[in-house]
């Protein structure tokens, strides 16, 4: 937080403070030296809040439509919330995501450890080629293939249809398909830093691989499980095409990127304040995860996954 | 890590250290069973059973509907997979496959296997049209052109949609008060449980629901050409003759059994008119006489390359195709490059340990990043509303911010550009400042000693080391953005729509959403088959550039 000093604050009185720091030079070389970078700090501050300053006004306001959206707040009501929940099923499609995106997501983790255990921690034939095909694979994204896998949810429906087109569990399935990736390659090469020691003694104690992976090797990397847990959640989370062609159209079924889309899809004039509402709340589950988050996430994407 | 291994077992026992489960007379059955089948511990063990147990149950509730199916391929699919995994894990060997199956197993149902049958697709004519196998083609085409008989059972009938692939269907009710389903592919008797609701929320078969009357309407043509073919079995059921061959609609509440009108030789492959002898081969998955008239519905058939030669050849769709293609390219340069100037520029400004604060400027940078990129594109899309977005109100304008035709839709593409740059360089500004960090401050100095500028000095130090720590990632950013699903369709829908082309493309459209407008947009009729085709030629740009970037990056050599 910028500690108002005095030549903060001559700064904030804008062009007057500058005509004042102009005159003396003390200011001047502060200003020069240390001063304009608060000014970059508070405009790109600005520019990257500015939008949620009109979200959190617009999901306040009296008014419903984009039309008699405001500039400042004149009146606070809860009206767009109420609204929200009247028209549309809005828990519902955000259980839908925090369930599918966390079960993959949770799933996704126990997927890669296993293998990047295996990766880690064991020799065989096949290693290197294993590696560099989940590298390869991880080129090609899921959603490059939304043709394929639709046809293929619609066939498998014929059969199963508690996992074909149109099901929740279907999608979830698919979210699976995308475990072996980047997540694999981030857990090996954490695996790789704890030592085998540990893993050796407790080898020559008679444990097995398996409880060597969930006793040892699990609750050493928390950190990274944590990392590649919370990325995986939020790119579910965020995840729009597969969901929009797997889910089918019926209302209690979609996740909030596509319930959302529908609704404000037509409606951009007169849905505008119950939408901001949504928006809010629907924001809220990955900013908090960022916020408490903040200083793994950025470790772990710096070690590789993008997310633009 | 003795008691670590101890631990869950269920028995205390003492044993001796080395091999798991070696021989001795004191050795618990459950020790030595757990032992033979390669784990030495009962928690273990019964995890295994139960897991294998899972997985056979499934493997057999599977086989016991794919094979009534006769779905030969995927019952011989569900059968190899479940030995398989059954093999990997009652064997003592296969270490490494225990922990790789089901991340495999999923890979391959879900990633590899969509991928193949993409490039599969490809080389289809799949798509509205062109639906369904040759054979459900023939039924339907036989079922389709029908007379019927003065004295044919009639029925009471309603249309039925299904939502997912928009295939009709009839609920249908004989004079008996008998209730079936019929579909495109036959009929079956429905059982007290498979209509569900009521009006027009009634669910049949778990599949279809009534269509609305606009519906109805929108698709008259379709709906009252619509039958359901007829089996033989099916037609001694219905106490009728041999002849009976298909139930055809009448109006929409009625429908009536028929007689073929065509006749189909498995031997030669043709259709025949029974009535005027006319002759349907099928060529490229429409039925077509020689004067060039055709049956309808068509079926998919192998094209070969037809999808890419239309994507390269025809002038219709070479010229949205390269428009798209050239914006996939500048859209994901720029938004790598604007992004990344103004996060190390930023990244710059802030680097000084002198400024109060840094910590919760951080926190407040990173919010667009932190926020769902599909609620941020929508909330964009309002804000930068033409009539009444808050940004054209606060200064008075009416800038057509997201529709603006003129010179190539510019100033959409602006705007995605901008929206773009505001989701990623807090991004940016993280890793940036990241490096910043790891780069010794006394280079600079003893090059601004040595009389270099300040720019100098960021030239040809800072920059060079910057760009080796930051490389890989610029080049991640450049793939994510070159299929940026999320920010491109939720904020333009790809439009304004590039005029007088067949398919559906726009001036901001990239590459990935124009693909999936192509499938699934269905205004103009879905070609699955040339969205495939253009999906695969993304494959190969990706693939093609992952390539140049790992070469550069060496990451295959931490492979070994």
């Amino acid at each position: 937080m910028p500690v108002p000093t005095a030549e903060h604050a001559k700064l904030r009185n804008g062009a007057a403070g500058r005509v004042r720091n102009a005159s003396s030079p003390r200011g001047v070389r502060w200003f020069r030296e240390l001063g304009w970078r608060y000014v970059v700090a508070a405009l790109a501050v600005a520019f990257a809040l500015m939008p949620a300053y009109f979200v959190v006004l617009a999901s306040f306001s009296p008014t419903a439509t984009l039309q008699g959206s405001q500039l400042l707040p004149r009146e606070v009501t809860t009206a767009n919330y109420t609204r929200l929940f009247q028209v549309t099923p809005y828990w519902t499609w955000l259980g839908n995501s925090l369930k599918i995106a966390g079960g993959a997501a949770a799933v996704n983790m126990l997927l890669s450890a296993m293998a990047a255990y295996a990766f880690s921690r064991l020799r065989f034939t096949g290693r290197r080629v294993g590696l560099l095909a989940i590298l390869l694979m991880q080129m090609f994204p899921q959603l490059l293939a939304n043709v394929a896998i639709f046809l293929f949810l619609v066939n498998v429906r014929t059969y199963f249809p508690t996992i074909g087109f149109g099901t929740q569990l279907g999608l979830f399935l698919v979210y699976l398909g995308g475990a072996l990736g980047t997540n694999t390659w981030l857990m090996k090469g954490f695996f790789d830093t704890v030592p085998t020691d540990l893993d050796e003694s407790a080898r020559v104690d008679g444990a097995t691989h398996g409880q060597i992976f969930v006793r040892i090797i699990l609750p050493l990397s928390a950190p990274i499980l944590v990392v590649a847990g919370l990325l995986s959640f939020i790119f579910l989370f965020n995840e729009f095409i597969l969901a929009s062609i797997l889910l089918g159209q019926e209302d209690g079924n979609q996740t909030l990127a596509t319930g959302l889309y529908r609704f404000i899809d037509q409606n951009y004039g007169q849905q505008w304040g119950p939408f901001a509402a949504g928006a809010l709340i629907g924001s809220l589950p990955t900013l908090l995860l960022f916020l408490f988050g903040q200083r793994w996430i950025v470790s772990g994407l710096t070690t590789g996954s993008v997310k633009g | 890590m003795s008691r670590n291994a101890d631990a869950g077992r269920g028995t205390n026992t003492p044993r001796p250290a080395g091999r798991p489960g070696g021989p001795g007379a004191a050795t618990p059955f459950a020790d030595r069973l757990a032992a033979r089948l390669g784990s030495n511990s009962v928690t273990g063990l019964f995890a295994k059973l139960v897991f294998l147990g899972v997985v056979n149950g499934l493997g057999l509730y599977a086989v016991s509907t794919l094979l009534p199916a006769r779905a030969w391929t995927p019952l011989v699919m569900v059968i190899v997979a479940t030995l398989a995994i059954d093999a990997v894990y009652l064997s003592k060997r296969a270490l490494p496959l225990k922990f790789m199956v089901p991340g495999t197993v999923a890979l391959l149902v879900f990633q590899v296997y969509p991928v193949l049958y993409t490039a599969y697709i490809g080389f289809t004519n799949y798509g509205t049209g062109n639906v369904l196998t040759q054979e459900q083609a023939v039924g339907r085409i036989i079922a389709g052109a029908t007379r019927v008989p003065e004295d044919a059972t009639r029925f009471r009938s309603r249309p039925l949609v299904d939502d997912a692939d928009g295939s009709l269907a009839l609920l249908l009710t004989d004079p008996d008060g008998d209730v079936f389903l019929g579909t495109g592919d036959g009929l079956e008797p429905l059982a007290e449980g498979d209509v569900v609701g009521e009006g027009n929320d009634t669910v049949v078969a778990g599949r279809f629901r009534p269509m609305t009357l606009s519906e109805a309407s929108q698709r008259e043509a379709e709906v009252l050409a619509f039958a359901v073919p007829i089996t033989d079995d099916a037609a001694a059921e219905l106490e009728e003759g041999a002849a009976a061959d298909a139930i055809s609609v009448q109006t929409f509440t009625s429908a009536a059994v028929a007689v073929a009108a065509l006749e189909h030789d498995p031997a030669s492959g043709v259709i025949t008119d029974t009535a005027t002898g006319q002759v349907y081969e099928p060529v490229e998955g429409t039925y077509t006489a020689a004067d060039g008239t055709t049956l309808r519905p068509g079926y998919r058939d192998v094209v070969g390359f037809g999808n890419y030669e239309r994507v390269l050849t025809s002038p219709a769709i070479r010229g949205p195709f390269f428009r798209v293609f050239v914006w996939t390219f500048a859209f994901a340069i720029l938004s790598m490059l604007t992004t990344f100037v103004m996060g190390l520029a930023l990244a710059m400004a802030l680097n000084d340990p002198r400024i109060k604060g840094r910590r919760l400027t951080r926190s407040l940078l990173i919010v667009p990043y932190a926020l769902p990129s599909f609620m941020t594109a929508l909330i964009w899309r309002g804000l930068l509303n033409q009539s009444f977005g808050p940004i054209n109100r606060m200064f008075d304008w009416s800038v057509p911010w997201l529709s603006s035709q003129a010179f190539a839709g510019a100033l959409p593409k602006f705007s995605i550009l901008l929206v773009n740059l505001w989701l990623g360089f807090g991004y940016m500004f993280l890793i940036n400042t990241g490096a910043l960090q790891a780069i010794p401050a006394d280079l600079t100095e003893a090059a601004r000693v040595d009389g270099a500028s300040g720019w100098q000095a960021f030239r040809n130090i800072t920059l060079p080391l910057l760009l080796v720590a930051v490389g890989p990632l610029l080049i991640a950013s450049f793939a994510f953005n070159f299929n940026n699903f999320n920010v491109v369709y939720l904020l333009t829908g790809g439009g304004p729509p590039i005029g007088g082309t067949p398919t559906p493309a726009g001036h901001t459209d990239i590459l990935i959403s124009y693909s999936y407008r192509l499938a699934f947009e269905s205004g103009r009729g879905q070609d699955f088959g040339l969205a495939a085709a253009v999906s695969t030629i993304i494959f190969f740009l990706v693939a093609v550039f992952s390539y140049l970037g790992f070469k550069r990056t060496a990451v295959l050599e931490e492979i070994n």
